[in-house]
């Protein structure tokens, strides 16, 4: 138990700081910042309860929103991603459920599986952000359009870093 | 109290999440206040040191780039000299009893260096946090001004950073004008794309050709006049009076790095004596 605190403390600093230093700074293309830190609330235990999923979320969203000098946006959006994981986690359970400590990771549930899972919550996220950010309905289909391009850059970033971080 | 416990319980869940979410939309409404208040003040402070250390990372990685841009302004700079100095002599020649004028020993406007160590492009309300603040001399609603052109205005100043508001917020607003005919509009972003914004209120019986720069008016009491706003990129005429011009910016944000800060000695004189006018 000690030792998974530990385990997940240091991936959550490892991500904040690569999130902080090196993606808030590369800004690809001009349009979107992929956001690696969600790979965080993506990978806790499964068995992890409701309510401190929420408050690890909320917290990582806050530290993010130190950093970028937005004001709880991504504490915001991360808290949302973090309330719907259940719900994904329970709907794309494999047949016979869940392992008792399980955690959804791609070496445990495979490449497609893991794709799948974090698009949906990473698109969730996404977009919690960029309504949050804009506060208002006018331009629809220009916000699901940046949505959509940042979820796709994000995708890929956790799924690298998912996938070099599979043999550990 | 029981039951209200054992409902708690059982959806701890949704209370914890609401809860939270209040929390964070307090945080986004007061975000006025929020560089102000004392636990964002300490922990920026913290932020910014590490922004520094990777801003210096940043800058020296785009070293060449930048030295290419300061050496362009520099020989920009070198020939209006060159231009202005025969006048200046001419000056001494003819009137060599008249005082060095007043233009030109106390002028109007004062250039502050500053660099930008924090910068976002990919937002809805972007700005970019400079280097230096009050004790350099950097105060709010000063004009922000990059090798290329406008970059923004200060709206937050600290002791040694200060906060401005880049062309690319999309709450900001500038009278512009095209330099050929004068013409002057208002200058806003629209939220989509940093390379470009949007000029409104030209008439449409004016005439204007795609490549026209657009310099700023001096009515804002912000920029002095004629400073390079963009250049006209595309312009359609829409249903009512005026042009909807897309304009290509002068200034890449993304590589925003030396810029300039503009005090204006006069401007106070300005707003106080059109109060109660405008």
């Amino acid at each position: 138990m000690i030792n998974r605190i530990f385990r997940y403390s240091a991936i959550y600093i490892l991500l904040i700081l690569f999130q902080v230093l090196i993606l808030n700074n590369i800004q690809l293309s001009g349009y979107a910042n992929p956001y690696a830190y969600i790979l965080f609330i993506l990978i806790l235990p499964v068995e992890t309860a409701g309510w401190l999923l929420i408050v690890l979320a909320f917290l990582a969203g806050l530290v993010v929103d130190l950093f970028m000098g937005s004001p709880g946006m991504h504490a915001s959006a991360s808290a949302a991603a973090a309330f719907a994981r259940p719900l994904v986690l329970r709907s794309m359970a494999p047949r016979d459920g869940y392992e008792p400590d399980a955690e959804p990771s791609m070496a445990q549930y495979g490449f497609r599986w893991f794709a799948i899972y974090t698009l949906i919550i990473v698109a969730l996220h996404h977009i919690v952000l960029f309504w949050v950010e804009v506060m208002n309905l006018a331009d629809f289909m220009g916000i699901m359009l940046r949505a959509a391009i940042s979820t796709l850059f994000s995708v890929i970033m956790i799924l690298m870093i998912e996938y070099f971080r599979k043999g550990r | 109290m029981r039951n209200l416990l054992q409902f708690l319980a059982r959806h701890n869940r949704i209370f914890v999440f609401i809860l939270l979410e209040i929390v964070a939309f307090y945080l986004i409404f007061s975000s006025n206040n929020y560089h102000n208040t004392r636990l964002v003040k300490s922990v920026r402070r913290s932020t910014l040191a590490w922004e520094s250390i990777i801003s210096d990372v940043r800058n020296y990685l785009m070293i060449r780039k930048l030295n290419a841009d300061l050496h362009a302004e520099n020989t920009l700079l070198r020939n209006y000299i060159a231009a202005l100095k025969p006048a200046t002599d001419s000056t001494d020649l003819l009137f060599p009893s008249v005082e060095k004028s007043d233009s030109l020993s106390d002028p109007r406007y004062e250039f502050l260096r500053a660099e930008v160590v924090n910068n976002s492009v990919v937002r809805q309300r972007n700005f970019f946090t400079l280097d230096a603040g009050t004790n350099q001399g950097v105060d709010t609603n000063m004009a922000v001004v990059s090798p290329w052109g406008v970059a923004g205005i200060i709206v937050a100043a600290g002791e040694n950073f200060s906060v401005a508001m880049p062309v690319i917020n999309v709450d900001f607003r500038l009278s512009a004008k095209v330099k050929t005919n004068d013409f002057y509009g208002s200058l806003s972003w629209d939220g989509a794309d940093y390379r470009y914004a949007v000029l409104n209120e030209i008439p449409q019986h004016v005439e204007i050709n795609a490549g026209d720069t657009v310099v700023t008016t001096g009515y804002s009491a912000f920029f002095p006049e004629g400073i390079p706003v963009g250049t006209i990129a595309d312009f359609k005429k829409s249903g009512s009076d005026f042009y909807h011009i897309k304009l290509r910016l002068a200034t890449d944000f993304r590589r925003l790095v030396h810029v300039y800060v503009i005090r204006d000695r006069l401007r106070k004189e300005q707003l106080e004596t059109e109060k109660g006018f405008l």
